[in-house]
């Protein structure tokens, strides 16, 4: 459980280069000066076994991989019920993002944390991955945000206000 | 005139790629092809890498087997290097791969075998609307349960291997991690809180009730003594195999393996699994229920069938190689699995295969009757628990009072050696030759080469495939009858990209508004 408020979560594998997205950012983050309220987790392939760190958490900003939200190498913003539609209900070993994000309501044993994914689809350029973590910290540190902000725009904008 | 389809599948809730071709004649199965479909190559990763590199990258083979990989590397290290592991290191080892191992087997009970029986195909099923409420993804009531009840008590391997997964803390000598007191208490606490939900929603008894159950006769005599035990989950699985005709598919080639599991420490209170060995899990390998003892040197593996190039026959995993080669040979190569071959015999492992090699009553009496199944199968892995919570427990007290971790073993600069242990889902190895420091060859046969693997030099079937062949489908559309059987091994083909795509093309999505 985490003892800090906010938990920017990395997902994915750096030893593959359509899934290295959360590592990246996570390099770039390492870089940086962080706040003291907020933890910087390398999520790596965790899955379900990340219930442990979200939980306890006032917001948690995650970085994965999206496919199909917007043209690839664009980064994309959503809350938890966008990162689920019309996502088939299966469950591997790990049970993945996915599966964690889907089973959070019923299954978090503190209150629900405030939880944004942002990400971008290969291929994805450097400086595509300093502006989702710009991002990350943006939402991380940020007070404006929150799900009853959520609001419909046009992914051929992203990333915009 | 006989009907023939081909069914092409990828499945799902196993782990990683599995491609399964089975052809179907008059409404049963007449073959089956299964075919892992990602090249690994953990092999070649470890090639050229420091002799200890192994301890923190086979851990990354399988994100739900960690600890077992872990484990056999530092066993095949520790026979390299001559190490005694002192009893407290072997305890601390064995804690936490007992705890892997009993979070997976409610996982895959109820997060992946279970959730068939909220299949559609069951609705006249008379427990089919109960199995909805217990099973249904995302919310039925042992869904729910079992990530609570596992999360928590992965926490113990957290604390004692300072993170879940991916541990890293076994090195050849022992363990590096020396937990105080407030950690073994604590760990403990997370135990029995296990243990509780363990008994009560699980078995529907205590554990020690459980174990007293000696064949199927008793198994029957239970089930109708009390009705905590009718509405556990074991004996809601037996009330819903038994109409399901469980007993009746996956049957198999009947060989079972196990490469056995935690030695004991030379000052314990924990019993071996078999008299006289040193083991609470014995090795062995056994045709039906007859046991015999396990040798090392009769494990080969075949890639005939397998996008490897051909090295003259079957290989010792020592002189082994793991050489892409996906042209040529069309139609014969189907898999990027090797097969391997105790004796020259495919043979299962897992929790089935340790209870009839250990000569557990209960499932020695069931396989006599009906050999391997569906039900046995999955019988073995809901109530393995009940077999190491005692010892697990034990342990961790024992712990309390001994604080001799690691004993140094020196520098490892050549060499070779194996390290064997069982994995969740069944026998895992590493064969490793150090030379100048360096690993020089790294073979791995994890449980799943065994189950998934394809067809051998004299075209015998692999463990699945063999045990899909005979299984009666009535809806080829929706055949719900071939998912239990490949679930009921538990199949893990390693993780490979992870990530959420949304369906169809890119087009607007609901973000979220920025500072």
């Amino acid at each position: 459980m985490s003892a800090k408020n906010t938990v920017i979560i990395c997902v994915g594998n750096r030893h593959m280069n359509d899934d290295d997205l959360g590592p990246r950012v996570y390099d770039s983050l390492a870089r940086r000066e962080i706040p003291g309220d907020v933890s910087l987790i390398d999520g790596g392939l965790m899955g379900l076994n990340l219930l442990g760190i979200v939980e306890g958490a006032g917001r948690v900003v995650f970085i994965d991989v999206l496919q199909g939200f917007a043209p690839p190498g664009r980064p994309v913003v959503l809350d938890r019920a966008s990162a689920l539609e019309e996502r088939p209900a299966s469950y591997g070993h790990n049970g993945g993002l996915t599966y964690l994000l889907r089973m959070l309501p019923a299954v978090c044993q503190s209150d629900l944390p405030e939880i944004a994914l942002i990400g971008a689809e290969p291929p994805i350029a450097p400086e595509c991955v300093d502006e989702i973590a710009d991002m990350a910290m943006s939402i991380a540190t940020g007070e404006r945000y929150g799900r009853e902000r959520s609001t419909t725009i046009d992914a051929a904008q992203p990333g915009t206000p | 005139m006989h009907e023939k389809t081909v069914l092409q599948m990828p499945v799902n809730r196993v782990e990683g790629d599995l491609d399964l071709k089975v052809e179907i004649a008059d409404r049963r199965v007449a073959n089956a092809w299964c075919s892992g479909t990602m090249f690994r190559g953990f092999e070649q990763i470890l090639a050229g890498r420091g002799a200890l590199d192994g301890l923190v990258i086979t851990p990354r083979v399988c994100g739900i087997c960690g600890t077992a990989h872990l484990t056999a590397a530092s066993r095949a290290l520790d026979s390299i290097a001559g190490a005694e592991v002192p009893d407290s290191g072997i305890r601390l080892r064995n804690v936490a791969l007992m705890v892997e191992h009993i979070q997976s087997d409610v996982r895959h009970g109820f997060l992946m075998f279970m959730p068939d029986f909220a299949n559609p195909v069951y609705r006249e099923h008379p427990l089919y609307e109960e199995a909805v409420r217990r099973y249904e993804p995302f919310r039925g009531q042992a869904v729910l349960e079992t990530v609570r009840e596992t999360k928590n008590v992965l926490e113990i391997v957290a604390t004692l291997g300072g993170q879940w997964p991916h541990s890293s803390y076994m090195v050849p000598g022992g363990v590096v991690s020396v937990p105080g007191q407030s950690d073994l208490l604590q760990c403990i606490h997370l135990l029995r809180r296990y243990r509780q939900w363990y008994e009560t929603r699980v078995l529907g008894c205590e554990i020690a009730r459980w174990n007293a159950i000696r064949n199927a006769s008793d198994l029957n005599s239970w089930l109708v003594e009390k009705e905590e035990h009718r509405q556990g989950e074991i004996g809601f699985f037996l009330r819903f195999a038994e109409r399901a005709g469980l007993d009746a598919i996956g049957k198999g080639h009947g060989n079972f393996l196990s490469f056995g599991s935690f030695d004991l420490p030379r000052e314990t209170q924990v019993k071996p699994g078999r008299p006289g060995e040193g083991q609470l899990v014995p090795a062995g390998f056994a045709r039906g229920t007859r046991v015999e003892a396990f040798d090392a040197e009769k494990i080969e593996e075949h890639v005939s069938h397998s996008w490897f190039r051909d090295s003259g026959g079957p290989r010792h995993p020592f002189d082994g190689e793991t050489r892409p080669y996906a042209s040529g040979s069309e139609g014969a190569k189907y898999s990027w699995a090797k097969a391997p071959r105790y004796d020259s015999a495919p043979a299962e492992t897992g929790p089935l295969a340790e209870a009839v090699i250990a000569g557990r009553p209960l499932f020695v009496d069931l396989v006599s009757k009906s050999g391997p199944n569906v039900f046995v199968r999955e019988l073995a892995r809901l109530a393995r628990p009940a077999a190491l919570l005692d010892p697990l427990e034990i342990w961790l007290r024992e712990i309390l009072g001994d604080g001799d971790f690691y004993s140094p073993p020196g520098e490892i600069t050549e060499g070779v050696g194996a390290g064997f242990t069982q994995a969740s889902r069944g026998a895992l190895g590493h064969w490793v030759k150090i030379e100048d420091r360096k690993i020089v060859h790294y073979q791995i046969i994890t449980p799943t080469a065994w189950h998934a693997s394809p067809r051998d030099d004299a075209g015998i079937r692999g463990v699945m495939e063999e045990a899909l062949v005979g299984t009666a489908v009535k809806d080829e559309q929706n055949p719900v009858e071939i998912g239990h059987v490949v679930r009921s091994f538990d199949a893990c083909l390693v993780c490979t990209v992870h990530s959420i795509s949304k369906r169809g093309t890119p087009n607007s999505a609901r973000l979220l508004q920025l500072v």
